[in-house]
């Protein structure tokens, strides 16, 4: 370990090369002031680099955070100390004296290019020097998810059959759901969340008591399913939460019978704006009168 | 049974065969995804209480088959040996059914066929002008099968075409194929044979087969039907497609729309597994091969090859630049073969009456049959299989018995979201995958959508641009935005905003996202823009210059009036009426709230006096 001294002057020490960090340090360097950006790991980022978007524009962070970490690097009036920790600092306002650590690289820095060879060829490999030993999360049918992954198995990557399985049981994904699957598959939620959002099957929200499915394939939008779609959205409305449910699906392959609604599974052929009007009022009528006599109604849409 | 060897199996059907007895009766109820919308639950409960009821459990079957095609009539009913035919049928007739017809052999007159073209009453199920027209190969023993029993499909032949195969090469199998000149099913018509050539000689120990199952044209169904009712031939071509490329694993990929074609399949793989054809040592060959479903999650753009195979990597449905095409590198990085449902059901055809027979029906460069499903506002709504090349015009007025309450016919749509629309005049070309693309459209899965006058075609493209642009990944540019500007000038000409350089912008937007999407979803999402305004300008310009929609469909547009002299004032329509736009006394004239009206159509449905007009253009 070498000592080095430098008399820093008029110079600012910032602690950490995350991404307050390096914006302070580029702040003061852009004022005309030295500035020595210390930061423990092996390079600067922190935990942006980690993150695929940021609040709450959803903008990309590394977009944000790359033209920074170049700017930070090549300032001729920031001095890096990656590597590094402060173990004393002394003295007070305008004139502290600072004792830094800095563990040795055992790289030559002013002839490293970055090319990665040497990770490639190194007999040894470490973990990364982060915490992740993560809790299992609480989850609420536990066996019955064990049961489930144990089923699907033998597909390379059952993630889609398991996430389809667990929407037809609780009529969406619930939230605790997906972060125990995320844990035990070893996958990030993240990856989960994209499926979960990408495939039309399944649903971050609770589906009603009855779950109304429009056709509204060609055959059926040339026999008039706009119309059926407009009035279900409006029969539908002048009931509460909880108890309908509107999905529109792409063609149920049951062209002869069209225009079509399926209510739970039951298949609705032929239908006009009245016989919407009589099925879904019915429904939506005995739903609301048994939830306010006090009677428990059946299906999963109030826990 | 397990069938150690070919001859075991060529014994048991023949046990089969021989127990058979010719003058039994079955019941055969169609139990497709058509008919149990149509009820036909109840109609199986009805049958099994009368025949209970007569005790005749033993001496009479009960047959729940898969889809017979004619969905329009359903639930169906054909009663054999004589194949006494019961359209619409219902639970009250069960009882007259089964006492005269199966017991007293007779047909009951008023519960016929009546042929609307002739009034004629048919008796018979292959004399009704429907099926009679029709070339069924792939699709012929969905009548005589039921899908949940394996020796029904062994009876009738099943599986001698895996026991052919395996004594041949594969080097051969695949030779076979080539010479049948059978092309994909899906849509793209690559030939099948060429396909199957590329796996075989891609290098690499593991190689994978995918039967593509995510049948997403909206207005198709015969892929699903197939698998309803009879998943074992879709299994039997799969084995021999494993054989011939050296595949040891399969993966049919199956619509989870489709819960009764995924409960069939999965018992027909069990019943094929316990039988020995299918898993290890398939009849005693040395040849294993493993079959298994995988359900999709609802992505129309899965259809689409590098999806799908992406999906079942499980990640989301992408699709990703070809070469390297999945012969290549496709699931998991292994040679992949992915053929369409109907093409795997083709192929036991295909090796058991052999390549000359195959290409002796169809056109000089299309062979076999197709299947398409014919729907819209026709006639006889349903799955029709007919060689390829039959003109357009016998598929919907012979078979498909011409446009419903004599409306006229304006256009029909083919090949999905993808393909475009046709007009009159071209009614005769051959249905066949060039002629076809040079009229701007495409065969694609083989959806037949028929439009009469009552349709807008400027709202139908504005349809499948909004399908489209619902469906589209998001990963290439020109699809994800590209479709979202066509749909915003689309919606601006429906509702009465359009102008006349919307029309050529329309053009201009087609060409760059055809020339610029990866994958077929966007390459031909355009397509139905394209073709509508090459054949029907006239009613985009109706649209733009008259505000008015001649096929009285795009709500901003229009607007209903009672008509005073034939209104009588019975008062339905304003006791009907949602948002009560509708004034009048009894037994007075009514008249419609222009200001209040949301055009919904509901009075218009209801009168049954023809008394409320939809009108239209000219400024109101």
């Amino acid at each position: 370990m070498t000592e080095i001294v430098e008399k820093a002057g008029k110079g600012v020490l910032v602690i950490g090369g995350g991404i307050a960090g390096i914006q302070s340090a580029l702040d003061l360097a852009n004022s005309g002031v030295q500035v020595y950006l210390i930061e423990r790991g092996s390079t600067l980022g922190g935990r942006m680099a980690q993150l695929d978007k940021t609040f709450p524009t959803n903008d990309c962070s590394m977009c944000i955070l790359s033209p920074k970490l170049v700017a930070a690097a090549r300032h001729p009036k920031i001095k890096l100390l990656t590597m590094s920790e402060l173990i004393e600092l002394d003295g007070e306002a305008g004139d502290f004296q600072a004792k830094v650590l800095k563990v040795p690289r055992s790289i030559d820095e002013s002839k490293c290019v970055g090319c990665g060879l040497c990770i490639d060829n190194c007999p040894v490999m470490l973990a990364p020097q982060i915490d992740d030993t993560v809790m299992e999360p609480q989850v609420q049918d536990k066996e019955y998810l064990d049961e489930l992954l144990g089923k699907n198995s033998n597909f390379a990557n059952p993630i889609v059959q398991v996430m389809l399985a667990v929407n037809d049981k609780y009529r969406y994904l619930p939230k605790d759901v997906l972060e125990y699957l995320s844990f035990k598959m070893e996958m990030p939620l993240s990856e989960i969340y994209r499926l979960a959002t990408f495939y039309k099957s399944f649903s971050l929200e609770m589906r009603g008591t009855y779950h109304v499915k429009i056709c509204m394939g060609t055959a059926c939008h040339v026999r008039g399913a706009r119309r059926i779609l407009d009035r279900v959205r409006t029969v539908v409305d002048k009931f509460g939460d909880g108890i309908f449910s509107i999905e529109t699906v792409n063609c149920l392959g049951a062209c002869a019978l069209g225009p079509i609604i399926v209510v739970n599974e039951e298949v609705h052929g032929h239908v006009t704006n009245d016989d919407v009007d009589k099925t879904l009022t019915g429904l939506g009528n005995a739903e609301s009168t048994g939830a306010e006599g006090g009677v428990e109604v059946s299906g999963g849409g109030d826990e | 049974m397990k069938f150690d060897k070919p001859a075991d199996l060529e014994a048991y059907r023949k046990t089969i065969v021989d127990e058979k007895d010719p003058n039994r009766s079955i019941i055969t109820i169609c139990g497709g995804t058509g008919c149990i919308a149509s009820k036909c639950g109840e109609l199986i409960d009805a049958f099994k209480a009368e025949l209970a009821n007569q005790g005749l459990e033993d001496s009479v079957s009960l047959r729940i088959t898969g889809c017979h095609g004619f969905c329009e009539k359903g639930p169906l009913v054909v009663i054999y040996p004589e194949r006494i035919f019961y359209p619409l049928a219902k639970a009250k007739d069960v009882p007259r059914m089964v006492t005269e017809t199966v017991i007293g052999k007779k047909p009951i007159e008023e519960l016929l066929y009546v042929d609307p073209g002739t009034g004629e009453k048919i008796i018979y199920e292959y004399d009704v002008p429907f099926y009679k027209k029709q070339n069924r190969i792939v699709f012929a023993n969905n009548v005589e099968i039921d899908p949940r029993n394996i020796d029904d499909y062994i009876g009738l032949g099943g599986y001698s075409a895996l026991a052919k195969a395996l004594t041949m090469t594969p080097e051969a199998v695949i030779e076979e194929v080539t010479r049948s000149g059978i092309k994909g099913r899906g849509g793209a018509g690559f030939p099948t044979g060429i396909k199957w050539g590329f796996a075989r000689k891609a290098a690499g120990e593991q190689k994978y087969l995918i039967c593509n199952a995510d049948e997403g044209d909206p207005g198709a169904y015969m892929d699903r039907s197939v698998l309803e009712g009879n998943p074992h031939s879709v299994i039997e071509g799969m084995i021999i497609g494993a054989f011939a490329i050296g595949a040891s694993e399969g993966l049919a990929y199956v619509r989870s729309e489709y819960p009764l074609a995924v409960d069939n399949l999965d018992i027909a793989i069990d019943q094929a597994r316990e039988s020995g054809l299918l898993g290890d040592n398939i009849l005693g060959s040395g040849f294993n091969f493993q079959l298994k479903i995988y359900r999709g999650a609802g992505a129309f753009v899965c259809g689409e090859e590098t999806a799908l195979i992406a999906s079942i990597e499980g990640k989301p449905g992408e699709p990703r630049q070809r070469p390297p095409f999945p012969a290549e590198s496709g699931l998991w990085g292994c040679p992949t073969n992915i053929n369409n449902v109907e093409t795997w059901a083709n192929i036991p055809h295909i090796i058991a009456k052999g390549a000359d027979w195959y290409a002796s029906i169809g056109t000089e460069d299309s062979k076999g049959s197709k299947i398409f499903s014919l729907v819209g506002k026709i006639n006889n709504v349903g799955l029709v299989e007919v060689p390829i090349g039959t003109p357009l015009r016998t598929v919907i007025f012979d078979i498909g018995g011409g446009i419903p309450n004599g409306r006229k016919f304006k256009a029909v749509q083919t090949g999905g979201p993808s393909g475009g629309c046709i007009p009159e005049q071209h009614l005769d070309v051959p249905i066949d995958y060039k002629d076809l693309t040079a009229l701007g459209s495409i065969m694609g899965s083989g959806g037949i959508i028929v439009m009469d006058e009552d349709t807008c075609m400027v709202d139908v493209a504005k349809y499948f641009i909004g399908f489209t642009l619902d469906e589209s990944c998001g990963k290439c540019t020109s699809c994800r935005e590209g479709n979202a500007r066509m749909l915003e000038i689309l919606e601006d000409i429906t509702e009465g905003r359009g102008t006349m350089e919307s029309l050529e912008l329309l053009d201009e937007l087609s060409t760059y996202i055809k020339d610029i999407s990866l994958c077929g979803l966007g390459k031909t999402a355009p397509n139905p823009v394209l073709t509508t305004l090459r054949y029907f300008r006239d009613e985009y310009e109706a649209h733009i210059k008259d505000h008015a929609c001649p096929a009285r469909v795009c709500t901003e547009l229009i607007w209903f009036e009672i008509d005073p002299e034939t209104c009588t004032g019975c008062t339905l329509c304003a006791r009907k009426c949602p948002v009560d736009a509708i004034n009048g006394e009894k037994k007075m004239t009514h008249v419609v709230d222009q200001d209040i009206c949301t055009r919904c159509g509901t009075c218009y449905q209801v009168c049954r006096f023809n008394a409320v007009q939809v009108l239209t253009g000219g400024g109101k």
